[in-house]
């Protein structure tokens, strides 16, 4: 496989990943939440090396706060 | 409190005395205003640094008529006043915002205000029209007969909230509870009564324009006969003023998608980018000057003071079919998108006729379903002249509009029947007067619209149109392959195996594998057809084709109007499903809905398609 194919093929699959992050959180937030969730929690307990907690911090979703009525459709219709 | 905490003001009053506009105002925030009691329903925070540099905190609070709270809303604004909600500290000071050609009906409840004891500061918004209609209001007078003090706002003007702030920060140096209570036994009309011989000198109850214009306007048949018309020019204007628009945007994508594809080697990134990215996206972006000029008038009505009046007509016929008066605003508001319409429900007082509201606002046609209306209206009805005058485009469109408004009206009506509710809530309305549009607020309202779906078509979208193409390229034809490559992908297979359901109403399998990301965002029907056509073309020159001239080759009539019949009914949103869950704390209604919706879409196209079919034109 040409050096250019696979680079084309490394765009592509990094797009699709990231799509496929969007689409969840977009459609799907709670389960994602609940995924991060997940994963954060054993790289976060005491004891894991340092890397090892960033990165579960990175992973772990920010703290829910007082929710602003949006549904889930991004404000596509009039603010009430 | 400490210097540097700050002083929470809370704004209140009646439905539609400009608290929203203030708060815009004072805050910079960009909340949505109307010209319409009940836009407002929840509870919005914002900060304000006066020139003095005092820092304030701004609560934009639901509209009420009374403390005596008759629902969520008024709620809301009774339990924050008196500083009942829990997790929120009362206002430091009250800003009484009223309608100053209104007093008569404002005044009553800021009298109910200043009863709660706390400081507070009444602002006469809309003093420049109250001046106009030659109404006159001595506020030296009107503050000492109220025992608080008294200010004039604009709020839709520029510095049209100075004199509040300078009074704010003069308040803020000592707070001071109102100077005056309502004697022991005293009727509020009456106070009121003796406030308004004080202090105002009204010439004309209403401005004789407001008369004149409302002897037609709300006439039970010349009223309607106008409402329909302006409804009718609206979708009119749609389809013959965004064609030169469109063509630029159409032409502008092709440029794009051709210079991408010269530039590009050959390979999986050229077809992302130029059958995937470019072709989804540019079949969706081409829509952009339809779906402003629809908001343009929208806008401008709600400005006017039109719609409330527009209530007003339709209230027979929505009671008469099941649904309450106060149903008119959150289904008005559903035209743009579900979700807020569904929200706004909280102002419905009975629980049932909420949950029909609720039921139905799906059925009001959304701005996301515009792009595939216009799609299949211009692959499938001719562009011609009806009469001489009207564009048949748009008078399909048109028809659209209300078959989604009639199905609205059937299902309450059934639903009215089967739970045997003979009951009717009587419709009671403040018909504001009729203010001409500012440009400014339909420009700001236009930017957020244009703003809103190039965010969705930059967001999820694109996203999806990704996945898509991924689906539709993945896995590649076999080496001995005999049918297309499309026909071996994932979405090609998927598509194929949903035929075996949506076959009896005219669907072949690229509209099949169209509907499943349409379930996020129904614009992307379209993005999905565009990509999907894109990837079956047998050569370059046929992908570049407009999706329109494709269908209009590939399907019959008989499908078209299956899929727009369809797209009438069929709950292609998981957001709207979300928001029904959350407004009705209900698994089994939102489920209710989802499958009467399904049911409802399915079986109308069914007979839809069946029926060109026999008619020939299958």
């Amino acid at each position: 496989m040409s050096t250019s194919l696979l680079l084309q093929y490394f765009v592509i699959a990094v797009a699709v990943l990231l799509s496929v992050w969007v689409v969840a959180k977009r459609q799907f937030p709670g389960i994602v939440r609940k995924l991060r969730v997940a994963i954060a929690l054993p790289l976060l307990r005491e004891g894991r090396p340092a890397w090892m907690q960033l990165v579960g911090r990175w992973i772990s979703p920010v703290k829910q706060t007082a929710a602003d009525g949006c549904g889930g459709c991004d404000s596509c219709g009039p603010k009430i | 409190m400490s210097a540097a905490a700050p002083l929470r003001l809370a704004l209140v009053g009646n439905p539609n005395s400009g608290k929203t506009a203030l708060f815009n105002q004072l805050t910079g925030s960009r909340q949505k205003v109307a010209n319409y009691a009940g836009v407002t329903v929840e509870r919005k925070e914002g900060r304000l640094v006066s020139r003095s540099g005092r820092h304030y905190a701004v609560l934009d609070l639901p509209g009420a008529y009374s403390l005596h709270a008759a629902s969520l809303d008024e709620a809301i604004t009774r339990d924050l006043c008196r500083g009942y909600l829990p997790g929120e500290p009362a206002p430091d000071v009250l800003v009484c915002v009223v309608d100053a050609t209104n007093l008569r009906l404002h005044l009553r409840f800021a009298l109910e205000v200043r009863e709660l004891g706390k400081p507070m500061l009444l602002a006469l918004n809309m003093a420049d029209v109250a001046r106009r209609r030659g109404i006159h209001i001595d506020l030296a007078v009107l503050a000492r007969e109220l025992g608080v003090p008294v200010v004039e706002t604009v709020a839709v003007q520029q510095n049209g909230s100075a004199a509040l702030v300078e009074q704010l920060d003069r308040m803020a140096e000592g707070l001071q509870p109102p100077q005056r209570q309502i004697a022991q036994g005293a009727d509020l009309h009456q106070e009121t009564r003796r406030l308004l011989a004080a202090a105002v000198q009204m010439p004309t109850r209403t401005a004789s324009i407001d008369g004149a214009l409302d002897r037609w306007l709300l006439h039970p048949v010349f009223g309607l006969v106008a409402l329909a018309l302006v409804m009718f020019l609206i979708f009119q204007a749609v389809y013959a003023w965004a064609a030169p628009l469109m063509g630029v945007i159409a032409a502008a994508t092709g440029w794009l998608g051709d210079s991408v594809g010269a530039v590009l080697p050959e390979g999986p990134l050229s077809s992302l980018l130029v059958n995937g990215v470019i072709a989804g996206l540019g079949g969706v972006i081409v829509f952009l000057p339809q779906i402003l000029i629809l908001f343009a008038f929208i806008l401008a009505l709600e400005e006017s003071g039109y719609l409330p009046r527009a209530a007003f007509l339709l209230d027979r016929m929505m009671a008469s079919a099941g649904l309450s008066g106060r149903s008119f605003i959150p289904l008005l508001s559903s035209f743009a998108c579900a979700i807020p319409g569904i929200m706004a429900t909280r102002s419905i007082l009975d629980p049932r006729d909420r949950l029909a509201t609720i039921l139905v606002a799906p059925l009001m046609t959304c701005s996301a379903r515009l792009p595939v209306y216009a799609l299949l209206i211009g692959a499938f009805i001719p562009q011609r002249q009806v009469w001489g005058v009207f564009n048949q485009q748009g008078l399909v469109l048109f028809g659209l509009y209300v078959a989604g408004i009639l199905s609205a009206l059937m299902v309450s009506w059934v639903m009215k029947k089967w739970r045997r509710d003979k009951g009717e809530h009587p419709l009671m309305l403040e018909l504001p007067s009729y203010r001409v549009p500012q440009v400014r607020d339909v420009l700001i309202g236009l930017w957020e619209r244009a703003w809103i779906f190039l965010r969705r078509v930059g967001g999820i979208i694109l996203a999806l149109t990704i996945l898509l193409w991924f689906l539709l390229s993945y896995p590649a034809a076999p080496g001995d392959g005999t049918l297309s490559a499309i026909e071996y992908s994932f979405a090609g297979r998927i598509g194929h195996a949903m035929t075996g359901i949506f076959a009896p109403i005219g669907f072949n399998w690229q509209i099949c594998i169209a509907l499943i990301p349409g379930m996020a965002a129904r614009e992307v029907a379209v993005a999905s057809l565009a990509t999907v056509y894109a990837l079956s073309a047998a050569d370059d020159s046929a992908a570049a084709q407009a999706l329109t001239p494709l269908i209009a080759d590939g399907w019959s009539l008989a499908t078209a109007l299956s899929l727009l019949v369809w797209f009438i009914y069929a709950p292609m949103c998981i957001s709207t499903l979300a928001t029904i869950k959350r407004e009705t704390n209900s698994w089994r209604k939102m489920s209710f809905a989802t499958i009467y919706l399904f049911a409802l879409a399915y079986g109308a196209s069914f007979v839809t398609y069946q029926l060109a079919v026999l008619l020939g034109a299958g």
